[in-house]
């Protein structure tokens, strides 16, 4: 029985052990005292520039459909987009399509509202959690107040000061959508036409959206926690795209150098095979 | 000293958090091997999801939309919804089965009907976008350049030539299979670009646990990378 | 005005609402259930004839709404121009389909807790294990349902229910989520490792493009570019000659942003005609239930 060779060793090696290079490795950028500021891309930078149009007092309905499995993605982009909005005291309403969405966006837009000085009722409210996004967009533009009927605290719409007077979907200035799920389509295909949307995907679903957003279907994107490092550089705070960037960066950097290394090893391995036979 | 007694578990906030870590590793022991500490917070991940979801299913639809019209407006008509519904749960009997389909042929018929809406707000206006790609320099359009000209013939080909390669009707021979290994070649491109962005997005959960590892738990000063 | 609009208009009188309604409801559970063994009756054709027919009009409806045009002034002069008669029954459509929806997402819950009760029942081999979900099922139902209705007003909020609430929710359910989904990180990264192996054209491709995006969309390409090998930043100065223009895209960032703009985005688009012809087709086969099988 020959001994492996090197490259062998290399291609069979325990995948625990790639797992624990993967966990240090972040820890350590995730430490490293490191300063990269983000090239700011086109999607983002038209994703700013659509909020700060915004004027004081304007209605944004916030889509936020993601929960706890994405919560990394999904989180920074939303922080960094709500502090946009109350910075331009802009007033805003949340629709969920998933269960702990609902509640996690809830509490999130309860903790970082009272930072701002955002009042519950007056200046954002949360519509709940409604199964079936279609009807429901379909249904608020028709008539809001008879679609959501209350909000999560029981208030009937037509109390809420911050739809006050509003019946449409129509009345609303911009649509933001943070999600990890395919629902944009949704938006793009059954809201009103003229009322920008802005997107907040994982970096996941990123790539497809690229077809909207040449045609204009949705205005502005960002993708993922590194978007919204770039989002939080244009806001001038740190949030959290900004303390993971790093090790985002390297952890590319990492998988990068492992699959040149895998396809090295295959190829060493093969040429020594070949050699020989 | 100080980090030592804020680290430990000793008041209801403390252990809270150190609960997270602990759901946390036990996931993760999974890594090492199948195991019965993974197998039990497995189920009991399931079990809390499932009973979660209740509360919004219950509070926001039934209650909203079937309990307060009935109860306390008198919309009586709204009584004959869940019972209907309900038909959804034969779907357990061999016997009464085939009743649940009249439930979710209502699903499926409503979102049949509503595709065609989709169908006209969505894929129209990108074939409206495509068609309205200038294709040359204009007097009469000063802000196309020659560049944007280029960009504009490169997205027309590989769009066509995608959907060449997706037109599976007829036998592709001589040029058109050549167009159409073209075509696989640029949607390798498209792929590319979702396998570069799905590595960043699963890295970044990762992170995310980690962080809260370190930031939350072991109450690290992070924060000093990024911009 | 349309009909299904109007019948959800109808309304109980103010006295004695709370008995009226009850009475309703236990009619209506009886009503609808006991067509239940009138329906059982039927041949199988006629079960195919009826869920055919439900499905159809289902979609009849919604397609009706959007094809059919908006002014009818010119029939009923009353008529709001905006909307053709059909709009308004949108709403009750819409607060059915949500019930619905509901409901089926309930079957699953459904689905779950039986199976794990059976599995306690029978002493099934690792009932353990369903024990504790069973355990963690309802405890957090409880919660659940306890903590919404308190947001609410219904219930009112107690410090052990808020508490409560946060631990199995914060500092469980969501921990137990995000670990679960992070796992992904290991399998790819390993997977990455042991089989991307760069054997053809299109592989070739794929990890060309993906490593440019990895490194392009990151801070590490903005930096290797612009600090390390000094490119200039932005959009190239008016007049610019060719070589600066090329050198203000020659960035990573540049290039990678010009790939997924440039390349990505009509290939996505071809994707997206090919789903959306298909999905046309799906839908109209599905609304005349000619796909066997659903329906």
């Amino acid at each position: 029985m020959q001994s492996p060779t090197i490259w062998q060793r290399m291609l069979s090696i325990d995948r625990r052990l790639l797992y624990l290079l993967l966990f240090v490795n972040i820890i350590v950028f995730l430490i490293a005292p490191i300063r990269m500021p983000a090239s700011i891309s086109p999607p983002v930078q038209k994703f700013y520039d659509e909020i700060e149009k915004l004027k004081p007092g304007d209605l944004v309905m916030i889509s936020s459909n993601w929960s706890a499995s994405t919560l990394a993605e999904n989180q920074p982009q939303l922080e960094a987009v709500l502090i946009h909005l109350m910075r331009k005291k802009a007033r805003f309403t949340f629709i969920s399509i998933e269960a702990q969405s609902r509640d996690i966006s809830y509490r999130l837009a309860e903790r970082l509202t009272k930072t701002h000085g955002y009042e519950y009722g007056k200046d954002w409210a949360h519509f709940g959690f409604v199964p079936n996004l279609i009807v429901a967009i379909k249904g608020m533009v028709n008539d809001l107040p008879a679609t959501i009927k209350e909000d999560v605290r029981g208030t009937p719409i037509s109390q809420l000061e911050v739809v006050k007077g509003v019946k449409s979907l129509k009345d609303y200035k911009m649509i933001i959508d943070v999600t990890p799920s395919g629902t944009v389509p949704i938006w793009i295909s059954y809201s009103p036409k003229g009322i920008p949307i802005l997107y907040c995907p994982t970096s996941v679903m990123a790539a497809e959206a690229y077809t909207y957003l040449d045609s204009g279907q949705i205005t502005g994107m960002i993708t993922g926690a590194k978007g919204a490092q770039e989002y939080e550089q244009l806001l001038k705070i740190e949030g959290l795209g900004a303390r993971f960037a790093n090790a985002i960066s390297f952890s590319h950097v990492l998988i990068i150098v492992f699959i040149l290394l895998g396809n090295f090893a295959m190829f060493m391995n093969r040429a020594q095979a070949r050699r020989e036979a | 000293m100080d980090w030592l007694i804020q680290f430990l578990p000793l008041n209801i906030e403390r252990i809270s958090v150190w609960i997270g870590v602990l759901c946390t590793a036990a996931i993760y022991s999974l890594l090492y091997r199948e195991n019965p500490i993974y197998r039990f917070f497995e189920h009991m991940y399931i079990g809390l999801a499932a009973g979660y979801s209740l509360g919004p299913l219950f509070v926001d639809i039934i209650y909203r939309y079937w309990i307060e019209p009935i109860w306390g407006q008198g919309y009586w008509a709204w009584a004959f919804v869940v019972p209907y519904g309900m038909y959804l749960y034969f779907i357990f009997s061999e016997r009464y089965g085939w009743i649940s389909r009249i439930v979710i042929g209502t699903l499926i018929g409503a979102s049949a009907g509503l595709f065609f809406q989709e169908f006209s707000s969505r894929y129209l206006p990108q074939l409206n976008s495509t068609l309205q790609k200038p294709l040359w320099v204009t007097s009469a359009n000063p802000d196309v350049t020659g560049w944007d000209v280029f960009g504009n013939f490169l997205f027309i080909a590989i769009l066509l030539s995608v959907l060449t390669y997706f037109t599976f009707s007829y036998e592709q021979r001589g040029g058109v299979k050549r167009v159409a290994t073209l075509g696989r070649w640029f949607l390798m491109i498209g792929l590319g670009a979702i396998f570069g962005n799905t590595v960043m997005a699963r890295m970044a959960l990762l992170i995310g646990r980690i962080y809260y590892i370190l930031s939350d738990w072991l109450m690290l000063p992070l924060g000093r990378g990024g911009g | 005005m349309s009909i299904p609009y109007l019948i959800a208009q109808w309304q109980l009188p103010q006295q004695g609402r709370l008995l009226y309604a009850t009475l309703v409801v236990l009619g209506a559970f009886v009503l609808i259930l006991g067509l239940v063994p009138l329906l059982q009756t039927l041949p199988p054709r006629g079960r195919r004839v009826l869920i055919v027919t439900i499905t159809f009009l289902a979609g009849l409806f919604f397609a009706a709404e959007f094809f059919l045009p908006v002014d009818w002034t010119a029939i009923f002069p009353k008529d709001d121009p905006t909307r053709n008669f059909l709009t308004p029954a949108i709403q009750p459509a819409q607060n059915v389909l949500q019930i619905i929806g509901a409901l089926a997402l309930g079957l699953g819950t459904f689905g779950l807790v039986r199976l794990h009760m059976r599995n306690v029942v029978q002493k099934r081999a690792q009932w353990g294990y369903s024990v504790v979900l069973l355990v963690a099922f309802v405890t957090m139902a409880i919660f659940s349902i306890l903590n919404t209705l308190s947001e609410k007003g219904v219930v009112t909020k107690t410090p052990l229910l808020e508490r409560g609430f946060s631990i199995l929710f914060d500092y469980t359910l969501v921990q137990l989520d995000a670990a679960m989904f992070s796992l992904i990180a290991f399998y790819i990264f390993s997977a990455a490792y042991r089989a991307f192996r760069i054997r053809s054209v299109e592989a070739s491709i794929l990890m060309f493009t993906a490593v440019v995006v990895l490194i392009g969309v990151v801070p590490l390409g903005a930096y290797i570019s612009y600090t390390l090998l000094g490119l200039p930043q932005g959009p190239p100065p008016e007049n610019a000659d060719w070589w600066t223009q090329f050198l203000h895209s020659a960035g990573l960032p540049s290039i990678a942003n010009w790939i997924l703009t440039a390349l990505n985005a009509p290939a996505q688009r071809a994707i997206e005609f090919g789903v959306g012809i298909g999905g046309l087709a799906m839908a109209i086969r599905l609304w005349l239930s000619l796909e066997r099988g659903v329906t």
